[in-house]
């Protein structure tokens, strides 16, 4: 079943079933990645086991481009997105309302969807959505522009012909391909924006995580501000990476979202932050700071303390 | 890492013969899907043991892992569930385990099954 072929392009699928019985019908729920650097994995590994291991019936899949699934040359628009997700389900045979949860640009697309499709959607979890009401899909196109120009950076390509590594190498030229050889950076400023007026009539439960340090964090208030049945948590110490950065934390909180939403939400246990080393805080580094990067170990590590 | 299920090979008073074989051949299996994920060319020379580490020694890529993962749920069925051993990891965590690792949590789940998971003269 790791294939599958909606609206007319082949999408990598991993479908976890659910491990435990709950009262009731499991809940779908159905995964939605960042654009680019990402793919099934982050979710898969990040929450996906787990709330197949607390009962759900799991839907993670590679988006139109990324990772395993096709990359075709254009296709990339938000209409061709939500098409992919609708064929996707009708594939598999989901005909219940779904939970979605989506990170990045997949909670973007998630929050579409679920203005597009309210009746099959039983709730939506956004993990630092971008979010404007004006020049979304600007704002959108030039982050790829920016990340496009980054990769090819001469030193980049320096580093990647003196051997990267394998994965990062590999991960690093399948993002390249997909900026350089296909239509996402105009389709990506094809974005329509949120009309104010549809998001005001979404009648459903939306979660929305943001990081403090996130630089997109400011967007949260307009976000929450405009939709009837929001609750905004913002993490302190995380960034735009709070799905890797929190993910202990995010585990619990979508364990309460789907299960316990009734009872009090989860605070984020102490310690949970990052600690900075104090090398950092005193500004000067350790005299193997540079090779203890290359992995060697060298330098005692402050998380193995 | 934690999961209750999880475990590290090599720290076990010494096992039953069936037990020693159960984790040989779940050790071979392993061994021949991770050639098939990653590919003969890049593998070659290398041996994969108990103490193979999929990020020092494969450098598995994460999604590599997912369809490990998932060739490992087409084998072994629901009796072993990949789910909750992986559900409290992180993906650094998962790719940090060793082979070794993953065949302990698939012997124990096989062994507290009560069936044989391989079949015999393979």
């Amino acid at each position: 079943m790791a294939e599958i072929l909606a609206n007319g392009v082949r999408l990598h699928v991993q479908r976890i079933p659910p491990s435990r019985r709950t009262a009731g019908d499991a809940p779908t729920v159905v995964m939605l990645h960042g654009m680019i650097m990402d793919n099934i994995s982050a979710f898969y590994f990040g929450l996906g086991n787990c709330l197949a291991a607390a009962g759900c019936d799991v839907i993670c899949y590679d988006l139109r481009g990324h990772g395993r699934s096709e990359r075709t040359r254009d296709g990339y628009t938000m209409a061709e997105s939500i098409a992919d997700l609708r064929g996707l389900l009708d594939a598999l045979g989901v005909d219940r309302p779904v939970h979605l949860v989506g990170n990045s640009y997949g909670a973007t697309l998630a929050l579409a969807f679920g203005l597009d499709h309210a009746d099959q959607v039983e709730s939506l979890t956004l993990i630092e959505p971008p979010f404007l009401v004006d020049g979304l899909g600007e704002e959108m196109a030039r982050s790829l522009e920016q990340l496009l120009a980054a990769m090819s950076d001469q030193e980049v390509e320096q580093w990647l012909a003196d051997g990267a590594g394998r994965a990062i190498g590999r991960s690093m030229r399948a993002a390249r391909a997909l900026l350089r050889e296909t239509t996402i950076g105009q389709d990506m400023l094809a974005i329509p924006s949120f009309p104010p007026a549809r998001l005001a009539g979404l009648n459903v439960p939306v979660l929305a995580v943001y990081g403090a340090n996130s630089e997109i964090v400011n967007q949260a208030e307009s976000l929450v501000g405009l939709m009837p049945d929001c609750t905004l948590t913002i993490l302190e110490h995380t960034t735009h990476m709070v799905l890797r950065e929190a993910a202990d934390y995010l585990r619990d909180l979508m364990r309460w979202w789907l299960f316990r939403r009734r009872e009090e939400m989860p605070q984020r246990r102490a310690g949970a932050r990052f600690v900075t080393p104090d090398w950092v805080r005193q500004m000067v580094p350790p005299p193997g700071l540079n090779s203890a990067r290359r992995g060697n170990d060298t330098v005692p590590s402050p998380n193995r303390a | 890492m934690t999961s209750s299920n999880a475990s590290t090979v090599g720290h076990r008073p010494a096992a039953t013969t069936g037990r020693d074989e159960l984790e040989r051949r779940t050790t071979v299996e392993l061994a021949d899907i991770l050639r098939d994920i990653i590919g003969e060319d890049y593998l070659a020379g290398v041996d994969i043991t108990v103490d193979t580490t999929f990020n020092a020694d494969l450098e598995l890529e994460s999604i590599e892992f997912v369809s490990l993962v998932a060739r490992l749920r087409e084998r072994f069925g629901s009796g072993v569930d990949f789910a909750s051993f992986l559900a409290e990891m992180d993906v650094d965590d998962v790719i940090g385990l060793t082979v070794g690792d993953l065949v302990q949590f698939i012997a124990d789940s096989v062994d507290a099954q009560g069936a044989p998971a391989h079949t015999t003269g393979s």
